[in-house]
């Protein structure tokens, strides 16, 4: 895969990289960061430019693209896996959950629950396990450590759909 | 009085570039000749002239004369750190690796453009004004490209991407290390007065200069290096500032070109590693103090000269024209690129702009000394009708470009010696 790499003085430089079509994408990396990304059709086409990137957005997307990026995001089923059959989880707290309105203290202490609440999410504010007096409130977002089994019991728990609820 | 205005004067030179700048995106055209007209309007030839007590038939509106703003000391240093700065980047941004790895294309492509156009200038300013001095500014003044007013025209093209970008960069380098030397040479001319002997000393005095400035920029990285260490932005560009500014003035003080001065610190700079903090964190400033050298430029023209001028702008538009198309094609076609792109290499290149006022400035400076002062004052009324003239076409051919190459390279295909005269209609 030829690269071809071209000072362009006062501008800053441009690099050709051959697609297997006969394309051409062509970057131009601006002296203040600034990168142009053009496509070229053919040799004898103009160059079109698909896109410009800030010198910070550039570096984002190119570790995505090289594979290097890696971020937890909250997707659907909002769990990722800290290694070791250990995951991570995110849960809502529903409506009529069985844990509405407790204190975390008192959540903490309940003999049934396996996992480690590191912190609750309250729309901007995170609420960190350290403030156990803090109530939970419908809406919030419990993150969650633990095996498979206790994520999924506690799961069933603040559903409340195990019908036992807390005491 | 100038004390209690001073600061409402340069408001209104901020405020006025800056609404110049505004109309010129809008209708995407170079900033430059806007600059200049707004310059020319708000001084004490067009604003200073209008009698408007006279025109509204009340005493309430002050007379122009009273609202024109002059040419202050702060818009003269201004204008002239506008020069300093703008020449400083072209050093900074002079990359000699470039010149010797690509030196027999851009030495071939640089050397026509050097040949068609700087001889036309001699020929035209020889025939206008009769004697060498004259022609020699003539001729730089429609030899230089504008580097500033081609390389945005590129990027906001994209043609920047395309091979067309190379001849024209190329060149750009070329004319570039020219117009050090021409400088000094011109400045030295122009400032010795028209005794031989005398202007030879201001040579001596100048190519000296250089030379200190060359060994400078020689032996001296590992120095610029080390005065830029540090991690506060402010400082780097105080310090930048502090050896550009102390350097260039010390050289017009010795009656060097500061321009030229500039070029070479700039050039010191271009192999430390602080490049690229230099050109983000001065970038902002180059322009401010080039806008208020452009609005100085307005400023100080008398548009009624132009009038006078008129037959020696319309004979230079008509000659350098067709002659920045035809060295920019050659260009083009030294570099191995098709008709469609050879053409495109010389509409870009028709753009004077910036160094041509420069070099009308040297021009004005000279009145009297090197120049007779009618000659002069023509010279610079000259040169800024052109550059208004040129940089604006030179911008619109970039922007029709599609339609002209479509009218044109049949013509050239057809023709199989590339010597025809692609013409701009």
């Amino acid at each position: 895969m030829p690269i071809t790499e071209t000072d362009l003085p006062g501008v800053g430089k441009k690099f050709e990289i051959d697609l297997e079509d006969g394309k051409t994408l062509v970057i131009v990396t601006h002296n203040t960061g600034r990168r142009d990304v053009f496509l070229k059709a053919d040799d004898d086409a103009d160059s079109e430019r698909l896109f410009e990137l800030s010198d910070q957005l550039a570096r984002t997307v190119g570790t995505i693209l090289e594979g290097a990026y890696f971020q937890p995001i909250k997707t659907e089923d909002k769990a990722t896996t800290l290694g070791d059959g250990t995951n991570i989880e995110w849960f809502d707290v529903p409506a009529d959950s069985p844990l509405e309105g407790r204190s975390l203290a008192e959540v903490l202490a309940d003999g049934r629950i396996h996992v480690a609440i590191v912190a609750v999410q309250r729309g901007e504010d995170v609420i960190p396990a350290s403030e156990p007096e803090k109530r939970l409130d419908e809406g919030d977002t419990i993150i969650a450590v633990g095996t498979n089994e206790d994520l999924e019991q506690f799961k069933t728990l603040l559903s409340g759909d195990d019908g036992s609820g807390l005491d | 009085m100038a004390g209690e205005t001073a600061l409402l004067d340069v408001g209104v030179l901020f405020a006025a570039v800056a609404l110049a700048g505004l109309l010129a995106n809008r209708i995407n055209q170079s900033v430059i000749p806007f600059y200049i007209v707004i310059g020319m309007v708000l001084g004490e030839y067009v604003l200073g002239r209008i009698d408007f007590p006279a025109l509204l038939g009340t005493d309430l509106v002050p007379h122009g004369a009273e609202l024109a703003l002059l040419e202050t000391d702060f818009i003269y240093v201004g204008a002239e750190l506008g020069i300093v700065l703008l020449l400083f980047f072209l050093g900074l941004e002079f990359n000699l690796d470039r010149l010797i790895a690509a030196k027999e294309q851009i030495g071939k492509a640089g050397t026509v453009d050097l040949v068609i156009n700087f001889g036309a200038g001699l020929v035209l300013g020889y025939v206008l004004f009769g004697s060498f001095l004259p022609a020699f500014l003539t001729a730089g003044v429609v030899y230089i490209s504008s580097s500033a007013i081609i390389t945005k025209s590129l990027i906001d093209l994209g043609w920047i991407a395309n091979d067309e970008s190379n001849p024209m960069l190329g060149t750009l380098v070329y004319e570039d290390l020219f117009i050090a030397v021409y400088l000094a040479i011109a400045s030295a001319l122009v400032l010795g007065g028209g005794d031989v002997g005398e202007a030879l000393g201001q040579i001596g005095i100048a190519v000296g200069f250089i030379i200190v400035l060359l060994l400078l920029v020689y032996l001296g990285t590992a120095w610029f290096q080390r005065s830029l260490e540090t991690d506060s932005n402010e400082f780097t560009v105080l310090r930048a500032l502090g050896i550009t500014v102390l350097i260039s003035g010390a050289a017009l003080s010795l009656g060097v070109s500061e321009a030229v001065a500039a070029f070479f610190v700039g050039m010191a700079f271009s192999s430390t590693a602080h490049v690229h903090d230099l050109e983000n964190l001065l970038e902002p400033l180059r322009d401010t103090f080039a806008a208020v050298f452009f609005f100085w430029i307005g400023l100080i023209t008398d548009p009624t000269l132009f009038l006078d001028v008129l037959w020696l702008i319309a004979a230079a538009v008509l000659l350098t024209t067709p002659t920045k198309l035809v060295s920019g094609y050659l260009g083009g076609r030294i570099y191995d690129l098709d008709e469609r792109r050879s053409l495109r290499v010389g509409l870009g290149m028709t753009t004077r702009g910036e160094f041509s006022l420069i070099i009308a400035s040297i021009a004005l400076a000279g009145a009297g000394i090197g120049l007779a002062e009618g000659v002069a004052d023509d010279i610079y009324a000259f040169a800024v009708g052109y550059v208004l003239f040129m940089s604006i076409l030179g911008t619109t051919l970039m922007q029709y470009s599609d339609r002209i190459e479509a009218a044109v390279v049949p013509l050239l295909e057809g023709d199989s010696e590339p010597s025809a005269h692609p013409s701009d209609d």
